[in-house]
């Protein structure tokens, strides 16, 4: 936003000379356009190219500006949930609470949202500390090892819930939703992201973003005639979005022999460490109807048929892929895509924002190039419609010396009324995850097509499979995850996914296979756990 | 009277804690650097040493039960941890004879005077002050694909279009992080044995060359003898350091593909401070300490040998 407008700020230079000051509020770079021979078209061209600017970050900033204004509203009257979390804080005007984010957009929604408005509405500072995924992971256990008291407000994916909840680094929020009038908060969350919040019986957080992996198409490519009839010719149907996972080799390795390398099949974030690589393992897995754990003996099922039919889905994928994408971080995945150079991504919701430029107005967002694919882009389920899900909690420190501040805090900030503006901020990393952010007209006219997105968004959710929560899931996860690069190199599947089996079971064994199996089974009866205990098959998911 | 005893009273202490920091005063100056050294160094190594033998791991319990010897068995059980210590003694020799070679060949050529020889070892010696987590980044981003240029500069050279994976593809990955390592590190060696062969006296290439000897024979009998206590020092200190090979692993491979570039720092790290298995973490550092002092006490007695002799 700020660099939009510093751009009409007329700018002085030092020796007075002002005849030329407007040349540099009309362009991109400033000095490059200081030139004495200023031809009449390019200035003509650099004006359009501010009044297009002006038109792009007026609306934009009312956007923010009516968000703080919709937020106040609803922190005073307007939303109960809000109001009460504000009401009881202000008892609590002049404390400082420490979150923690994500680096980059997710802290920049508490840095340049969140925590000013709590501050205005209450008197409590925020301050917000970020680290990388794996980063705040190892912050937030070093905090709570050595008592530091670090962090009032923990920040946890539902797969760390567990451990965070059995080692004592958050609290369960049951008593404070009762005593702050927030339990009507929980009913509008989507049943799935209800999963992620809930260990053991009771609640130890609120459900913060709505991450359900949706397949995203280009359509301008699916409809181009010539491919199609070489597609129909090949394959005897018709080209499509895959709706299973053999559509998707075939369809991504099609792509690629007609268009590569101006176009690839697909491209996904497959790097080491990379948040999400082996999500697509847990994800094909599952769709076709895997288990990771056999619950008697509680051995790992990952090496089975179906796990190496899953892994050879996902290397014919990656044969399909630009050279180098084994080695694509989520970043590298979004910028092929935003260039045009994928006709196919499956992955994080933000990929409906930014596919139509809606987030890269922002100055926080300019981590990602502007897209060239605006307009062109279409939403569609994961092949076998399972796809994956996974989300945020916020949640509250066990070492925090103002624990009930702390959860007024996650009581607003997550409420319907404020989590809604805060999942449409260009510069947030939230998604909708509520059934009133579903529903939101506003929303939905953010761009042209936002409806649909929300559809597909809400689709997702309701026959999504969620990520392993439970005791020790960072540990399988990080094992599936240096095996699953090992295959991209070339080792053998089957032996690999033996070798990981194994570690599996040695990581069961480490924290015990009986509480383990106590675990497992408690997660078997989250929603989303199975293919075939979706919201959607349970009979319980949002009517999109 | 009164007035005395409670004037005694007063002053009393005073004295004995003046008389007490005359008597220690030296003491007193080194405590605050005995205390730091102690809360630092001692206390955290006497820590470490409890933790070896109890249960210190986040995800199994918040007690810490005494637990013996497995968080060393743990280290063996596991084939991470035994391919790591085969990586780290094969990358740590690979860096260490390749940057020795390589930083030779250059002191040798930088022995002598020429034009532009000072900006050229300027040149040389810039990648040993950077961070090697930057000379990993820096790598990283060279070789990778799509967006480095290696393939493309490969292909100038070689036959056909080059698409190596250098991170993932075969023996490359071992390759990468020994090209990252060498570039870094080779300048130290060149310094190092550059000052070892100023050092040597022209007197005695001038009488080897009245004996007839021929250049490659000086370069046997009269450098190589002469330099190999500043070649054991060079090596010596570039091999401890080789074996924690940390930073350029981190930024460059992660570790990968799979675990194929864990170095036992790296591991350690893995577990310590990613999956917060603190007690097998720990136990590992004991045992990859000892071990490498072993080595080092190995090293050094040779170093010292020819001082004695």
């Amino acid at each position: 936003m700020i660099h939009y407008l510093s751009y009409s700020v007329p700018y002085e230079k030092e020796d007075g000379d002002v005849k030329h000051d407007w040349r540099m509020a009309v362009g991109e770079h400033g000095p490059g356009v200081l030139e004495d021979l200023y031809a009449r078209k390019e200035f003509l061209l650099k004006a359009s190219k501010l009044a297009a600017a002006g038109a792009i970050a007026g609306p934009l900033l009312a956007n923010v500006e009516r968000a703080f204004a919709a937020v106040e509203v609803a922190s005073t009257g307007g939303d109960p949930v809000a109001t009460a979390a504000v009401n009881a804080a202000k008892q609590y005007s002049g404390i400082t609470l420490t979150t923690i984010r994500e680096t980059g957009p997710q802290a920049a929604d508490d840095k340049l949202f969140g925590g000013p408005l709590w501050e205005k509405l209450t008197g409590i500072k925020v301050n917000t500390v970020e680290g990388s995924d794996a980063e705040i992971l190892q912050k937030q256990i070093a905090a709570h090892i050595a008592h530091t008291g670090d962090f009032d407000v923990n920040e946890a994916l539902g797969a760390w819930i567990p451990d965070f909840a059995d080692r004592g680094v958050i609290v369960p929020t049951d008593d404070y939703l009762t005593k702050y009038k927030g339990s009507a908060s929980l009913k509008d969350i989507h049943p799935v992201y209800r999963s992620f919040a809930t260990y053991k019986g009771k609640t130890w957080g609120f459900s913060d973003d709505g991450d359900a992996w949706a397949l995203y198409y280009r359509k301008d490519i699916f409809g181009d005639p010539k491919l199609r009839k070489a597609y129909k010719a090949k394959f005897k149907r018709d080209l499509r979005p895959p709706t299973n996972w053999d559509e998707m080799t075939e369809t991504s390795q099609f792509i690629t022999d007609q268009l590569a390398p101006k176009v690839y099949g697909q491209g996904m974030g497959r790097a080491l460490g990379n948040p999400g690589n082996y999500f697509y393992f847990f994800q094909t897995f599952r769709s076709l109807g895997g288990r990771f754990f056999d619950p008697k003996t509680m051995k790992a099922q990952i090496n089975n048929a179906t796990g190496l039919k899953a892994m050879e889905y996902i290397l014919a994928e990656l044969k399909a892929s630009p050279p180098g994408s084994a080695k694509f971080d989520f970043l590298t995945m979004w910028t092929t895509w935003l260039q045009g150079k994928t006709a196919m991504i499956y992955t994080w919701p933000p990929t409906g924002r930014i596919s139509e430029n809606y987030a890269q107005r922002d100055k926080a967002f300019s981590f990602l190039p502007k897209s060239k694919i605006v307009g062109k882009v279409g939403y569609a389920p994961i092949p076998t419609g399972h796809g994956w899900v996974n989300g945020v909690v916020r949640c509250v420190s066990a070492d925090s010396k103002n624990i009930d501040a702390a959860y007024l805090f996650c009581q607003w900030n997550t409420s319907p009324s404020v989590s809604l503006q805060r999942v449409m901020l260009p510069y947030s990393l939230r998604d909708p995850y509520r059934l009133s952010h579903y529903k939101s007209k506003k929303y939905g006219s953010l761009w042209p097509g936002a409806s649909k997105y929300l559809k597909a968004l809400c689709q997702a959710a309701n026959d999504g499979v969620i990520e392993l929560v439970m005791s020790g899931a960072p540990d399988y996860g990080t094992s599936l995850d240096r095996a699953m690069t090992a295959m991209y190199a070339g080792k053998d599947v089957q032996s690999t996914l033996d070798a990981t089996a194994k570690e599996w079971d040695v990581i069961t064994k480490k924290l015990g296979v009986d509480k383990q199996r106590a675990s497992y089974l408690n997660y078997l009866k989250l929603t989303g756990s199975t293919s075939s205990n979706t919201a959607a098959a349970k009979g319980i998911g949002f009517k999109c | 009277m009164a007035e005395t005893l409670a004037y005694g009273r007063k002053r009393r202490p005073v004295r004995a804690v003046s008389s007490f920091v005359d008597r220690h005063f030296k003491w007193l100056l080194v405590a605050p650097a005995v205390f730091l050294v102690l809360a630092l160094s001692v206390f955290p190594l006497v820590f470490s040493a409890w933790v070896n033998f109890v249960e210190f791991d986040f995800s199994v319990s918040s007690s810490h039960p005494w637990v013996g010897f497995a968080n060393f068995t743990d280290n063996f059980a596991d084939p991470d941890w035994r391919h790591s210590i085969w990586i780290t003694a094969i990358l740590a020799c690979s860096v260490v004879a390749v940057e020795f070679v390589i930083g030779l060949l250059l002191a040798l050529a930088m022995l002598r005077e020429f034009p532009g020889r000072r900006i050229l070892m300027v040149i040389i010696v810039i990648p040993l002050f950077i961070s090697p987590v930057v000379t990993g980044g820096f790598w990283d981003l060279f070789l990778r694909q799509p967006i480095g240029p290696a393939n493309e500069i490969a292909s100038w050279f070689l036959p056909g279009t080059v698409t190596t994976n250098f991170t993932d593809d075969g023996y490359w990955p071992y390759l990468s992080v020994i090209m990252a390592d060498a570039w870094q590190w080779t300048p130290f060696m060149f310094v190092i044995l550059l000052a070892g062969l100023s050092s040597i006296s022209s007197e005695l290439y001038e009488a080897a060359e009245i004996d007839g000897a021929k250049p490659r024979q000086s370069f046997f009998f009269v450098t190589l003898p002469l330099l190999a206590p500043i070649m054991l020092v060079a090596i010596t200190f570039r091999f401890v350091d080789a074996t924690k090979l940390f930073d350029i692993i981190y930024t460059l491979t992660r570790g990968g593909p799979g675990t194929e570039t864990y170095t036992t720092s790296y591991y350690l790290y893995y577990q310590g401070f990613e999956r917060f298995h603190i007690g097998q973490s720990t136990a590992g550092s004991w045992m990859f300490l000892i071990a490498l002092s072993f080595i080092a006490y190995w090293l050094i007695r040779r170093l010292l040998k020819p001082v004695e002799a």
